[in-house]
């Protein structure tokens, strides 16, 4: 027997008015820390504070395990005994899996057994790790609804909710697990939206990084058109994309401590997920650019691509192939931009096209699998296609613009 | 046999479900939709129960595709025990949805979990009167500590369903 | 001197106190699960600036709605320079 809502709450209240009471209300210091987090004028630069922290212990656990652990494993052992071990040097089936024979780091080497295995191993899961292991922090700790109810007021005016937060911080690690979060959105309007605006517009924890230590006098000024380009084309997607965008309802839960068990098997649970899902999807998408080289179709698009860049762009046509390597690692192609000789507008929009030309191959498979939750693959996929080469025209252009108003190119 | 772990969202029912099941647990994703549920295995008296952890939710009138995954699994396991897991500092919601599981038939036991924060908040729950006038085991437990997990484990075989009706005349009685 | 007013939750002021009147149906149905219906007190914790969402505390439950949610329900707000005066 059902029984109506008005029905239900009138049994309850008389149920608790027969078992419930409430003393005193307290203030303690969880209670008064709980107020001031929501608060904009207090919570927003706790929100910054906290971030930041994060963030660090993001780069130092990543950096300690790719730098430290992966790059020498792969580099001086990995890579050397596959080229040499691996037999039909010289056969497109020892390209497509080794890749170059002579290269000297797993970045370049470009199999899918080097680089591939390289980059979802010893890149993308310590990043993987990282990320999961503040987002179930962040979490369990009851701050996430905080966060997300702080920044709704500015992201719900572009048609995304406040916990779009969650793929947000994510991508700043590294794109991939920020295109699976995408899927805790509620609606497909607003997980499309969220899944091209991150690809484009966020750059990742080792492009940050790469970014951070070459040219850390253009850093402020990437970030900052970035940002811009983040805002700009999520206001134009909004009036665009068909769909909802519902507003945010969400229970703030007080504060709460972490318990390392309950961290550790959630963490456990997600990078087990990682495994299974993402990992053979970057390994194809490795495979695939290797194909795409082998049959031509890249050192045709660089021809093509080449007169656009000085014309459009107002970059040097150099560009061109740190741009390719940028399929593979953003990181790879802004440390070969910063060797190539230009002035320094010229490198600031260089390594915002680098950004916003195409998500990097990880992050692209990844939006191919997530898809059909965003309204089917075909529709992402033609729909993030269509939208970045307009953002790669207009934004990268209008850079060039400014550039010329300005005098410094 | 299968228990359904049901509960809002942050009532600590991962927690729960963490203590009851062993290191065997798998998250898959609810197929057609995004939402991902988890679910393990535990022995009670000798009997393998299949334990899930339900998708948080707040009512079986579902509001967004976590709450409708959450019903979906409900409905499909028409002979499961649910454990009903309650934020102890908010009983009444909690209540709501305990209510509506017991309207459904399904024999469920209650779970007053947080039962230290209603405890540091002055919150007086009289569990025995609870259990007394809903004729379903209510069970207070602290899941982070495993605080009455144990309590909470051997009342599972003893839940039945509910006459909602007599429920009804006898709370209104009160 | 307690003077009450009714007007809408979008509207109330940084830790005012009322009890709420009304709720529009399509969201009434929507929020009763958490516990939010006629009848209730409620407190507002928050208001973000630029029509942002609202927080709202109704016994220990803290519940965040989005600006066009909150405008939905109706509030008989208690005016009282003493706002010490405890929910319950």
């Amino acid at each position: 027997m059902k029984l109506e809502p008005e029905e239900r709450w009138r049994l309850i209240d008389r149920v608790a008015r027969e078992t419930v009471q409430y003393g005193a209300e307290k203030t303690t210091i969880k209670s008064t820390l709980a107020e001031l987090t929501v608060k904009p004028f207090t919570g927003i630069p706790f929100a910054i504070a906290i971030l930041y922290g994060f963030w660090a212990f993001f780069n130092a656990f990543a950096g300690f395990f790719t730098d430290g652990f992966f790059v020498p494993l792969f580099d001086d052992l990995w890579l050397p005994w596959i080229q040499e071990a691996f037999p039909l040097e010289g056969s497109w089936f020892y390209y497509i899996l080794v890749g170059d024979p002579a290269a000297t780091n797993s970045f370049e080497a470009f199999g899918i057994l080097t680089s591939g295995l390289f980059v979802a191993v010893g890149v993308v899961l310590p990043a993987i790790v990282a990320f999961y292991l503040v987002i179930t922090v962040l979490e369990d700790s009851g701050y996430m609804p905080r966060l997300a109810v702080l920044v709704d007021t500015v992201l719900h005016k572009i048609g995304l909710h406040g916990f779009a937060v969650v793929p947000m911080i994510l991508s700043l690690g590294c794109n991939v697990p920020g295109v699976a979060s995408t899927r805790t959105l509620e609606t497909k309007k607003q997980r499309f939206m969220m899944m091209i605006l991150l690809s484009i517009f966020i750059p990742c924890g080792a492009q940050l990084g790469v970014m951070l230590s070459l040219i850390p006098e253009y850093f402020g000024y990437i970030m900052l058109y970035l940002l811009a380009g983040f805002f700009v084309f999520g206001w134009i997607l909004n009036k665009v994309v068909p769909g909802s965008s519902p507003e945010i309802m969400t229970d703030v839960p007080p504060f709460r401590i972490p318990t390392i068990s309950n961290v550790s098997r959630k963490l456990w649970v997600k990078v087990k997920g990682f495994f299974t899902n993402a990992i053979p999807f970057v390994l194809l998408g490795v495979g695939l650019v290797n194909i795409l080289y082998l049959v031509g179709a890249i050192d045709w698009l660089s021809n093509i691509l080449g007169p656009v860049f000085t014309g459009w762009f107002g970059i040097p046509k150099e560009t061109v192939a740190p741009l390719i390597a940028g399929f593979l690692r953003k990181d790879l192609a802004v440390a070969q931009l910063s060797a190539i000789e230009m002035s320094g507008f010229q490198l600031i929009t260089s390594v915002v096209i680098i950004s916003i030309y195409f998500p990097c191959i990880a992050t692209f498979s990844m939006i191919i699998k997530e898809g059909r939750n965003s309204g089917g693959v075909l529709k992402v996929l033609g729909g993030s296609l269509l939208t970045l080469v307009t953002v790669v025209f207009l934004w990268g252009g209008l850079l060039h613009l400014i550039g010329m108003i300005l005098g410094v190119t | 046999m299968t228990i359904l772990l049901m509960g809002h969202p942050n009532v600590g029912k991962s927690a729960v479900f963490n203590r009851l099941t062993g290191a065997n647990i798998t998250e898959s994703n609810y197929p057609g939709t995004t939402v991902d549920f988890t679910e393990g295995h535990t022995f009670i008296a000798g009997k393998e129960y299949r334990i899930i952890d339900v998708p948080g939710t707040f009512s079986t009138e579902p509001k967004d595709e976590a709450e409708r995954v959450a019903l979906d699994i409900l409905e499909e396991h028409e002979d499961a025990v649910v454990i009903v897991v309650i934020d102890s500092t908010k009983v009444e919601r909690g209540l709501y949805l305990a209510f509506e599981v017991l309207e459904r038939g399904y024999p469920a036991v209650i779970a007053l979990n947080m039962w230290d924060d209603a405890e540091r908040q002055n919150i007086n729950i009289d569990v025995s009167r609870l259990e007394e006038i809903l004729e379903v085991p209510v069970v207070p437990t602290v899941a982070i500590s495993g605080k009455g997990i144990y309590r909470l484990v051997e009342k599972i075989p003893s839940a039945t369903q509910v006459d909602i009706k007599d429920l009804k005349e006898k709370i209104s009685e009160l | 001197m307690k003077t009450k007013s009714t007007m809408k939750l979008s509207e109330m002021e940084y830790g005012e106190r009322g009890v709420i009147r009304e709720i529009k149906q399509d969201l009434k149905d929507q929020i009763l699960g958490r516990g939010i219906r006629v009848g209730k007190k409620i407190r507002m914790d928050t208001k973000q600036p630029i029509n942002g969402p609202v927080v709202i505390t109704i016994g220990k439950s803290t519940t965040s709605l989005g600006y066009n949610l909150a405008r939905k329900i109706t509030v008989e707000v208690e005016e009282d320079d003493d706002t010490s005066d405890g929910t319950s």
